[in-house]
């Protein structure tokens, strides 16, 4: 790809006396150039894999993966002919928007916060950055020791405090198990929207406030007329990718629950692992993937319609 | 500076970076082999193993991937799906390879020697029409557990029938509603077991006699209603949908719960995490009054990747290389397992007599109808029907469902 | 609100009493688990079952620091994650900025395609990826290398680095480098001379997400990668954590060591983020 993008520059250089002509259609071409190295970065190695996916999908699959003909719509009526389907999507959807919701407010009001100029205030974002420098799986693996009812850390600390006795179940459903789940999701998430909050309002030019200082606004409205109308557009596109990560997230559940019991914490993506790797219906997996794409896909346009139109586009 | 310059020679330098690491081979024989990760000690006895076996092979390059038991079958699955089977694979089921045409008979690639090392009775766990497709590397062997001192403080006997049990249970509770007088897992991880050991000492089993798959036998009804009865009324570990065999083996340990259903390797465990538990060992509490053991085996296979005559040699001196007696030894002993081989059963007996005992059980107990294809299958649906029933599902019906989907 | 009814010194102190405590608490509460951590990490596993339990282990065993360097190659999994997050993140780079930089100062047919396109190239799992992902490897021998990985992290990171960096050249006025084209420079000259330098900022916090994110990543480095001495930290640690037994005073261990190169690394940059903005950041 890279040689490509060698030739063409060095051959506007070669050729002078057919500048004009050739450099209009350079100018016409030179865009191209530029994205190219991340378009063909992203071609071979996002959008391989996701045709292979639809090839799955729609194919008749072994139990190993092997693709071996056209299956039209099979996978797809199979999958969602199993009775545990519409509580994954249920908890997927709960899921995202909890997360995503939470952790975009208390991110923002934590960027707030940390935008004040305190002492410490370098060792108080060094601290907010380490949920996010952690391993996802080990994070969840450190919630679920925290939480655990017979040799957990929260009871432990509650018992050695004086305040319980007798050790507290802090996962007597699976609701609550789940419950959980989206608190370790919101927990690491907080960071990411918060760094993003923060560059955002550094961006914001001071003499805005001084500005509106001088006639007389209180806070609160240099907040919602200044603060947050600027940041905003810095927050559509990261709560997008927020939402498709958060959407895709995989580890957290893996790591406390595995979406046990009997699929009551499954969300999308530990579901479609199972189907693939515990009972061995890669075709179906695909298929719920497909699904999910589509979900997204919609949620993702509507959401960037809405925001960009009334915003700076 | 030219961007694209700099981008194109940092990638073509990186590129041939990567070639060379790739071309690093030469026209050595390479077997590239996928393990289990059993316990603490197998990766650093696998970097072993490799390191001796190179050293004495020296025109076989050896390729050991340990893999931890989480990750194992996304792994494998993955390499299957891309045509890249590893050549060896040491996992636990067998069935589903061979039925898909993937394995090669053990006796094209295991030699006389070795192969005539094996206990039959293990052997014969492998086969399929006639043939062995796998053999074993090690087994387990389980049986009941219990904290003698708790026991003796809450003044009941060890429990042999299933009636027992629960008094004992009840009982226990009684004593010290603080500790779990059962343990149980039936966790997405090991809650087949559980499935096996109720249903097989309540009279049923997962096939009848012919093979056909019985999964709905009233026994089985009976045996699973039961212990998700001793559940629901509280009487065993709290969550046993996400604690696993080995959370109830620490706090086992811990002595807050006084009863479980364990491998042999109980002691070992207990032992190396620091614990002084007085504990006892016995048969499983059967209905029938006739305790049933309950074996674990886990095997090799060699896949069937076209094989040149030099590879195929390589194969067969990987197997003599590991089966070889003293080393086999001590990957039994590694982790606390049973031996699949009469010589390292011997061995195994003159280390400790106790091991004596075992190895005897292990020769007799019942092991999972991992020869049929459906097995994995059947493994994921009963943890399934275990989990559901615990949510309040009924034991019948998702028993007659899931035996609906496998034989149907 | 009574706030308003008091002197404006009085109020100014509360309101920074109130933020200290605020924030205080806020980092206690992230810092809790890390604290679980490193206590558990001393215990051994008798005491970690114990029935009752303590929250500082009773006696502190060093020795699980030392004994995860014999039972893993940990030393050699973070320097693996280093070359694959700093590998990742120049590749990511490299490939996004010239994309950036298009994308925010030259009008072509199909921007706004390309702008989705980046985004729907994220709508699916890693997870979901695997097999693919394997195979496209495979097809150019990368498998079980770390370049392999490089590549594909690079490649899911794309989205966030144009994005990103989309966002903040546009905030960036034009007109330097058009008055740096006049006097002579091409536009790459004026992109490296005029151009980045002011973005810095921006390119920093991209640099951070991108090096974090791949610093993390589990599910495809596990799949690819065969090797021990080839895992990064995340596969690597989890030798401590098997299917069914964790080894939790092994696994904090090394998450301890795990956690501590990524602070770091923040810690180093963050001067950078803070100092003398007055422009730079995101922009949709």
């Amino acid at each position: 790809m890279s040689t490509k993008t060698l030739e063409k520059t060095s051959a506007r250089e070669l050729d002078p006396k057919k500048l004009a002509a050739r450099k209009r259609a350079y100018r016409k071409a030179e865009p191209y150039i530029w994205i190219a190295p991340s378009l063909i970065l992203m071609c071979l190695f996002i959008i391989v894999p996701i045709v292979y996916v639809f090839a799955t999908a729609f194919g008749k699959v072994d139990r190993f993966g092997r693709i071996s003909g056209f299956g039209g719509f099979e996978n797809f009526a199979n999958v969602l002919d199993n009775p545990e389907v519409g509580r994954v999507f249920l908890n997927t959807i709960v899921w995202t928007v909890l997360v995503v919701v939470i952790s975009t407010i208390l991110g923002f009001i934590l960027a707030l916060l940390l935008n004040n100029d305190f002492k410490g205030r370098k060792i108080a974002r060094a601290i907010v950055v380490f949920p996010w420098a952690t391993t996802l799986v080990v994070q969840a693996s450190v919630w679920s020791f925290i939480i655990n009812k017979d040799f957990g850390a929260l009871n432990t600390l509650l018992k050695t405090l004086g305040i319980i006795s007798t050790n507290i179940d802090w996962t007597p459903t699976p609701e609550a198990f789940f419950a959980w789940e989206i608190a370790c999701g919101i927990f690491v998430t907080i960071p990411f929207v918060c760094f993003t909050v923060l560059s955002g309002l550094q961006s914001i030019d001071s003499s805005l406030y001084e500005a509106a200082t001088v006639d007389g606004a209180g806070y609160w409205s240099k907040l919602f007329k200044i603060t947050i109308p600027l940041v905003k557009p810095s927050l559509t596109v990261s709560t997008v990718l927020n939402i498709i990560y958060v959407f895709n997230s995989f580890p957290i559940v893996w790591t406390m629950t595995k979406g046990d019991p009997a699929y009551m914490t499954d969300t999308l993506v530990t579901y479609l692992y199972k189907l693939n790797f515990a009972n061995f219906k890669p075709g179906e997996a695909a298929a719920i993937s497909v699904i999910g794409f589509v979900i997204l896909l919609a949620c993702a346009s509507l959401y960037m319609i809405s925001t960009l139109k009334k915003g700076d586009e | 500076m030219n961007v694209k310059k700099l981008i194109a020679l940092i990638l073509v330098v990186v590129m041939l970076a990567a070639m060379f690491a790739g071309c690093g081979k030469d026209d050595k024989v390479t077997l590239d082999v996928v393990v289990a990760e059993y316990g603490p000690n197998t990766a650093a006895w696998w970097k072993q193993f490799e390191a001796d076996f190179e050293a004495a092979n020296k025109d076989i390059d050896l390729l050991v991937d340990v893999v931890s038991w989480n990750d194992i079958t996304a792994k494998v699955q993955t390499l299957i799906a891309n045509n890249n089977a590893p050549d060896i694979l040491n996992i636990d089921s067998f069935a589903d390879y061979q039925a898909a045409g993937l394995l090669l008979p053990a006796q094209d690639y295991v030699s006389e020697t070795t192969y005539a090392k094996f206990y039959q009775s293990f052997l014969d766990q492998s086969v399929v029409d006639g043939t062995v497709w796998a053999v074993p590397d090690l087994a387990s062997c389980r049986a009941m557990y219990y904290n003698k001192d708790i026991l003796d403080a809450a003044g009941v006997a060890v429990p042999t029938t299933f009636e027992e049990l629960r008094k004992a249970c009840e009982a226990i509770k009684a004593y010290d509603s603080s500790i779990y007088p059962w343990g149980v897992d039936m966790t997405s991880d090991e809650g087949q077991a559980c499935f096996a050991y109720y249903i097989w000492n309540n009279g049923g089993d997962f096939t009848d006699a012919e093979g056909n798959w019985t999964l709905n036998d009233p026994k089985n009804v009976e045996a699973i209603e039961f212990i998700v009865g001793l559940v629901q009324d509280g009487l065993t570990n709290s969550d046993p949908a996400t604690e696993t065999r080995y959370v109830n083996q620490d706090m086992f340990g811990a002595g807050q719960v006084a009863m479980m259903i364990g491998p042999n390797s109980i002691p070992t465990y207990i032992a190396d995490g620091g614990y002084s538990v007085n504990w006892g060992v016995a048969g499983i509490p059967a209905s029938t009054g006739n305790s049933i053991a309950h074996g674990v085996m886990d095997r090799f296979m060699t896949f069937d990747n076209g094989y040149s005559e030099a590879e195929m040699a390589a194969i067969t001196t990987f197997y003599d290389f590991f089966y070889e007696d003293t080393r086999y030894s001590e990957w039994v002993l590694m982790e606390g397992f049973l031996p699949a081989t009469t010589a390292g059963g011997e061995a195994m007996a003159k280390a400790d007599p106790a091991n004596a005992a075992w190895i005897e059980i292990v020769g007799t107990a019942k092991f999972y109808p991992q020869s049929k294809a459906e097995w994995a299958d059947v493994k994921t649906g009963v943890i399934e029907v275990e989990q559901s029933a615990l949510q309040g599902g009924n034991v019948q019906e998702l028993l007659d469902d899931l035996q609906a989907e496998i034989a149907g | 609100m009574t706030a308003s009814l008091l002197n404006p010194r009085v109020k100014k102190l509360l309101l920074k009493f109130i933020l200290y405590i605020v924030v205080i608490d806020i980092c206690i509460l992230i810092l809790y688990p890390y604290f679980v951590m490193f206590c558990t990490a001393l215990k051994s596993r008798a005491e970690i079952f114990a029935k009752e339990g303590t929250v500082f282990p009773i006696k502190a065993l060093w020795q699980n620091f030392v004994d995860i360097w014999v039972k893993a190659p940990i030393g050699r999994n973070m320097i693996n994650s280093l070359i694959v997050a700093g590998g990742s993140t120049i590749i990511a780079v490299v490939c996004g900025i010239p994309a950036a930089y298009a994308l925010s100062r030259m009008k072509f047919k199909g921007q706004t395609a390309f702008l989705g396109f980046i985004i729907v190239s994220q709508m699916f799992a890693p997870v979901v990826l695997l097999i693919g992902i394997y195979k496209i490897l495979a097809a150019f021998g990368l498998t079980n290398s770390l370049f392999g990985l490089i590549c594909i992290n690079a490649a899911f990171n794309q989205a966030f680095t144009v994005w990103l960096l989309r966002g903040t050249f546009m905030t960036i006025s034009a007109e330097m480098e058009q008055a740096a084209t006049i006097d002579g420079c091409n536009r790459l000259q004026a992109m490296f001379r005029v151009l980045l330098p002011v973005a810095a900022p921006g390119i920093v916090t991209t640099l951070i997400f991108i090096f974090i994110n791949a610093w993390n990543e589990y599910t495809v480095a596990m799949c690819i990668i065969s090797t021990d001495v080839l895992k990064p930290i995340t596969v690597g640690i989890n030798i401590f954590n098997g299917y069914n037994m964790i080894q939790w005073q092994y696994l904090f261990a090394s998450s301890v060591f795990a956690t501590i190169p990524v602070i770091i690394m923040f810690m180093c940059i963050e001067k950078h983020l803070v100092s003398g903005l007055t422009s730079g950041g995101v922009k949709g």
